[in-house]
């Protein structure tokens, strides 16, 4: 194997190892996977490292040994490989931007601090676009809940509720008090937006953005699309004659607040 | 005199050992270094639409490592640590129950589809032929304990769905070992390097060890795999950042359309199999059954990520009849749950 490659493969291994573990030491792993992979997860990891560690030992012994015959003889065919005349240049093109892009990507593990997914893929993957999934709250559930369950519902949980009844009856003496960051409505994007969160299932590669419709006049001389907000308010017909949501939570308070630890839903 | 030369022969032997270690030890430290420091320098204001293609693609790679060690690990277990005659003992004489066994060895292997590639390349050393690697590498993704479970979790192991899923799983993986089992020359499906890799044994074999075997491979493996893993994610990161999904969404009730449109998902999300039901389920509604036991059938075997990978090892004409066949039975099995659910 090419010297070139055989270390190209373990700083690769160490770039996205490291990353890992210190993603999992800084609990800031959930920004990328389900948090019931993550144990499964640390453990491949420091696995992956020990091997890694044993490889720069075994790597290193073998850059010192001259090459024997049966590796000059891979080598060799190695190079016929890409001494094709039709292809070879296109060839050596594609491994040359290839290596780019790897490195693109382990400069990125390393260096580019993680964040949460942005309002360009809640806009992207379009906000509500998924029916309720399985455990998240029905309508009965909510109608059974006790007075001050309210105000622990989750975006997902009012979400769900909306695209389940929009009977604004239902909504009544039913106090929202929820968490997310501002995506703009696109229809009415002057006075309405969605307080919005992430659901994932596996890793924020599948992530549904959900999102409750707040109606807030000119909210954008106070806040800014991404910003983290706390949103308390009723439900109530959407006084917004351009927006599609027939109902939308109409804030008594809107403040910023920081991201949370989570801020993705499961 | 002969003692001092062996000595020093030792002391040579030693030192990159050592500098080896040291090496690696400052390398992963400094990494480490790194990587805590960086956050502290503020705030880097990359436009949205990067930071989430960067996001998403270190997403896909974070998911996938795991699965992808584990499966290094299995190769290594099933190449130095198991004796040659324990799997070729096991497996029928017959060519054809042969590969049915084989697509039964993901319930004791259950790595999802991106271990399944090293570990697949490992029962190629091994002595597997092309086409029963093949037969293995599609339906130990589906057939598996865990994909399984979560399939029938998500939508009843009663359902057309999930029966669609494991029959047409099945019935793919061994049509596709068939189909490539007629092919005179095996070999010539495969890359050149990979090939040449079967052909010639390892040029360390009979001096070393279990373990620097072990080592050695691992260290082979992630050469091959590492790079592929890393230009996978960016691809599917960059095509999810570039395909608005209200363009498949808004096919979700047409019978065909559905169907094509629940492939394109498939391929472009890169969501592994033991996980991709629960994914799915949302949008059970919106769409056709039988598309969604395409989106289940199709995505394990053919999508961005798992054709980087299996470009390690397979030609990429090989790779493009893959994809045409495989799309062509799903989209089939896809068109009969349809009528039939």
């Amino acid at each position: 194997m090419p010297r070139f490659t055989r270390w190209q493969g373990i700083a690769l291994c160490v770039a996205a190892l490291v990353s890992t573990v210190w993603l999992a030491v800084t609990n800031q792993l959930i920004l990328y996977i389900h948090p019931r992979y993550i144990v499964f997860t640390v453990i491949m990891a420091a696995l992956g490292l020990v091997l890694v560690v044993a490889s720069f030992r075994q790597a290193a012994a073998h850059t010192n040994e001259p090459a024997n015959e049966h590796e000059r003889e891979r080598e060799h065919e190695h190079e016929l490989e890409h001494e094709q005349p039709s292809s070879g240049r296109l060839r050596r093109g594609i491994t040359v931007i290839g290596s780019m892009l790897t490195l693109v990507m382990a400069v990125a593990l390393v260096v580019v601090p993680p964040t949460t997914l942005t309002t360009a893929t809640a806009e992207q993957r379009v906000i509500n676009s998924t029916q309720v999934g399985p455990g998240t709250r029905t309508v009965d559930s909510a109608a059974s809940a006790p007075a001050g369950a309210y105000a622990r519902f989750t975006v997902l949980d009012w979400s769900s509720l909306l695209r389940q009844t929009t009977d604004v009856g239902f909504y009544r003496e039913k106090e929202a008090n929820v968490v997310g960051f501002i995506t703009r409505d696109k229809d009415d994007p002057k006075n309405v937006f969605y307080v919005s969160r992430f659901v994932i299932t596996c890793c924020a590669v599948d992530a549904q953005p959900v999102g409750v419709p707040v109606y807030l006049p000119n909210w954008q001389d106070r806040f800014a699309a991404d910003q983290w907000v706390k949103v308390s308010g009723s439900f109530e017909t959407n006084p917004s004659t351009q927006s599609q949501q027939s109902i939308a939570l109409v804030p008594t308070s809107t403040t910023k607040v920081d991201q949370p630890s989570e801020p993705y839903l499961y | 005199m002969g003692i001092r030369v062996a000595e020093r022969e030792r002391r040579a032997i030693r030192m990159p050992t050592i500098v080896g270690l040291s090496v690696g030890l400052v390398g992963i430290v400094g990494v480490f270094l790194v990587r805590a420091l960086t956050p502290a320098l503020g705030p880097w204001s990359l436009p949205n639409r990067v930071q989430d293609l960067l996001t998403l693609s270190i997403s896909v790679i974070i998911e996938s490592l795991p699965f992808v060690v584990l499966g290094i690990l299995l190769s290594i277990l099933v190449q130095v640590w198991v004796p040659d005659r324990w799997i070729m003992r096991i497996l029928p004489r017959n060519a054809f129950l042969r590969r049915v066994t084989i697509s039964f060895l993901g319930v004791f292997l259950p790595v999802c589809e991106c271990g399944n590639v090293p570990l697949a390349r490992g029962l190629m050393v091994k002595g597997f032929t092309v086409s029963e690697s093949m037969t293995f590498l599609l339906a130990a993704p589906i057939i598996n304990p865990i994909t399984i479970l979560t399939t029938g979790q998500a939508f009843g192991f009663d359902s057309w769905v999930f029966a669609a899923r494991l029959v047409g799983g099945f019935v793919i993986a061994n049509l596709i070992g068939w189909l490539y089992a007629k092919h005179p020359d095996q070999d010539s499906l495969l890359t050149d390097r990979f090939a040449a890799e079967c052909r010639l044994p390892d040029p360390h074999e009979h001096d070393q060890t279990r373990w620097q075997k072990s080592v050695e491979l691992f260290t082979r493996e992630s050469a091959v795999i590492m790079p592929a893993l890393f230009i996978g994610s960016l691809i599917a990161g960059l095509v999810q950042v570039a395909v608005p999904r209200s363009v498949l969404l808004s096919l979700g009730s047409n019978p065909l359309w559905s169907i094509l449109a629940m492939m394109a998902l498939a391929f472009v999300i890169s969501v592994c199999s033991n996980v991709d039901s629960f994914f799915i389920l949302p949008f059970a509604s919106t769409f056709m059954p039988g598309s969604i036991a395409v989106f289940l059938l199709f995505g394990p075997i053919i999508d961005i990520k798992m054709l980087t990978l299996m470009r390690t090892t397979f030609r990429a004409k090989v790779l493009v009849q893959l994809t045409v066949i495989v799309g062509l039975l799903s989209a089939l099995i896809g068109l009969v749950v349809n009528y039939l659910a």
